[in-house]
């Protein structure tokens, strides 16, 4: 392995870590379903070069490099980490002090050794911005190469965001393993509409590593809807701080041929009177694997949590798998919670029914998936990016039945 | 229209249909009575194309066509339709968006040209007062939390639109009340024509009473053991089916 020169210590020291344990294998148990072994072997470009691709989108992380292209909306700033603490410093200490990160892993600290580029998403105090921000995550080597990103979203109290994130490859790009975090801190009352659309190439793979610490009376309502790419793990921790909180949780994965989805999600709820619904559902197409590990974490201080998880997934094919686990760990006396998975097959009974009325075969098939997957997509309140989503969906289940 | 010959049926290793014949002619009602386990759904569904039957022998000709050699979908789309016993509740799918599919895939393989929304919109509303249904109902889940009596609605509704040229109506009269059965009744009646051809399997005489049938058929055991006008619909209410049984030396 070849890295450029490290500068800080912190770097150094994560970038020992990393070293240590190598990227994760099927030996870990939290990847068993999802190893990265072969990276270890692998000869990669680790400082891959600046891209400057075409996006409309405002905001833009081009191989790592975010930026915010054309005016920022009023009470929203831009700007790196750095400057961020220096002009924040009492949330320089909060963050220092910020809760660990459950289920370690050692890509956190390759992100950690390796990114160039933190950027931060900064909504003032009492903010709602009323455009919803999109972000272009665009990839692109000439060679075999490995990414490092990571953003901070920071939402003071009262703020109001949507962010609607499209991660992407551009045609012809040789291979690339890309390692994404994010930080996401939402103050009391505020408010974040997140929607990721992951539809990368066949020869990508992609780690996206959320943690999102929400304060008290504050709603996050995120969407991971994961389309395409050779590998796709997604590690989405919510950190619940603070009283009548609310987390929505909702997942839509449809791998398809030699395709692998990984959805390892975490709430750990901390303080009383507050609620999370988690609703996954996966379509597994062709010889693909699916991966679900949900883990619920109810703290002797959360009383009166209010706590759902609910993931159902349909094979499509006979030569799909998926692997399902829901892990509650629940130390308080006083709540309610629930959590339920499903793997099945298509309703014989209902194919025939449509069948009968004059649908084909592969229509039926593609009619009752589609319903199948609404559930999640109609909550999607942002119209266009709702749109754009059933369109890829049905495409994708199209091709995948007409083969 | 239909000419069924000899037709033998099994599920696993059960045989159901053994040895069935039945001619069928346009604007005949033929009524299959005959008592529970003799075979009359089975029936129904062979003709359907359910996959879980095994035709073991025989032949079923529809309009010229080998009608066992074809899809269910092909079937649909030649004219041949199955109203439910127990029509399934499709969670997500609305009945307008699902009729607007199989409207167009079947007019596809007519080689006709596809319905656009403001033709559904004037048909749909056409068909709806066949059968009295709300439009609230047809852009719900398909029958998702429907009563008895709304699916079967449900059904005619889809027949009147699809308009068949055989109509299979499986133990229609089940789960409904007299109200429900007369309107479902009203609703296929209207649906009749000179052209096309209803068959009613059915366990009781009473939707005979509004829907006449021009013959009726005893099945038992896989057979077809008697047949007559719709008078017998009325000897069978009155007497039952063992006096035929007997009539058999069974």
């Amino acid at each position: 392995m070849l890295y450029t020169e490290l500068t800080s210590s912190a770097q150094k020291q994560a970038l020992e870590r990393f070293k240590a344990k190598g990227f994760p294998t099927n030996k870990w148990e939290e990847w068993k379903y999802a190893s990265l072994k072969s990276w270890n072997e692998k000869d990669l470009d680790w400082t891959p070069a600046a891209l400057n691709e075409n996006s409309s989108a405002s905001l833009q992380t081009q191989n790592g490099n975010t930026s915010f292209k054309g005016a920022l909306p009023a009470g929203v700033e831009f700007i790196s980490f750095d400057a961020f603490i220096v002009a924040n410093p009492t949330i320089a200490a909060k963050w220092e002090q910020r809760l660990p990160i459950l289920d370690q892993n050692s890509l956190y600290d390759l992100n950690t050794a390796l990114v160039v580029n933190t950027q931060v998403l900064w909504v003032k105090a009492g903010v709602t911005v009323d455009q919803a921000i999109t972000h272009d995550f665009i990839l692109s080597a000439a060679i075999a190469s490995a990414v490092q990103s990571r953003l901070i979203v920071y939402l003071e109290a009262d703020a109001s965001l949507t962010l609607i994130e499209r991660a992407f490859t551009i045609a012809g790009s040789a291979e690339v393993l890309s390692n994404f975090v994010q930080e996401i801190y939402v103050n009391e009352q505020a408010n974040l509409t997140y929607v990721k659309e992951q539809d990368l190439a066949q020869n990508t793979t992609h780690i996206d590593h959320t943690f999102i610490t929400q304060l008290s009376n504050s709603q996050v309502d995120l969407f991971t809807f994961s389309l395409n790419a050779a590998y796709l793990r997604n590690n989405l921790h919510f950190y619940s701080d603070g009283e009548k909180v609310v987390s929505n949780l909702n997942g839509l994965y449809v791998p398809g041929e030699d395709q692998l989805m990984d959805s390892h999600t975490v709430v750990d709820h901390r303080k009383p009177n507050s609620e999370s619904h988690e609703l996954y559902k996966g379509v597994l197409l062709g010889n693909a694997t699916g991966v679900f590990n949900g883990k619920i974490f109810v703290r002797p201080d959360a009383q009166k949590t209010n706590a759902f998880q609910s993931c159902k997934n349909v094979l499509a094919s006979t030569r799909a798998t998926m692997n399902t686990k829901p892990q509650l760990e629940i130390w308080a006396d006083d709540v309610k919670c629930s959590h339920g998975t499903t793997t099945g097959q298509l309703n014989e009974e209902a194919l025939f029914y449509l069948r009968s009325r004059g649908i084909s075969l592969a229509n039926a098939r593609t009619l009752l998936l589609l319903a199948f997957v609404q559930e999640v997509i109609d909550r999607v309140t942002h119209e266009e990016t709702k749109l754009r989503l059933t369109d890829k969906i049905i495409s994708k289940i199209q091709t995948s039945l007409a083969i | 229209m239909l000419s069924i010959k000899n037709l033998q049926a099994r599920i696993g290793e059960k045989e159901i249909l053994k040895g069935i014949n039945l001619e069928i002619k346009a604007g005949e009602v033929h009524a299959i009575m005959g008592p529970n386990g003799s075979g009359k759904s089975t029936l129904a569904s062979v003709l359907a194309g359910r996959e879980d039957y095994e035709v073991t022998g025989g032949s079923v000709e529809f309009l010229g066509k080998d009608l066992l050699d074809l899809a269910p979908e092909e079937r649909a789309a030649e004219g041949l339709f199955l109203a439910f016993q127990y029509p399934v509740e499709i969670p997500g799918v609305s009945t307008t968006n699902f009729m607007k599919s199989a409207v167009n895939e079947i007019r596809k393989y007519r080689g006709e040209e596809p319905l656009d929304a403001v033709q559904f919109l004037k048909m749909f509303k056409e068909k709806m007062s066949y059968v009295n249904i709300d439009q609230s109902l047809l852009s719900r889940a398909l029958n998702e939390g429907f009563s008895g009596g709304e699916k079967k609605r449900n059904e005619i509704f889809q027949m009147a639109v699809l308009e068949p040229k055989l109509a299979i109506l499986d133990e229609t009269d089940s789960g409904l009340d007299i109200d429900a059965l007369r309107i479902v009744a009203e609703g296929v009646n209207k649906l009749k024509s000179p052209d096309n051809a209803t068959i009613v399997v059915t366990h009781y005489q009473r939707l005979l009473d509004y829907i006449i049938p021009d013959f009726v058929h005893v099945l038992y055991k896989g057979k077809i053991v008697k047949s007559g006008g719709k008078e017998l619909a009325l000897e069978l209410e009155e007497r039952g089916y063992d006096w035929i049984i007997s009539a058999l030396g069974e």
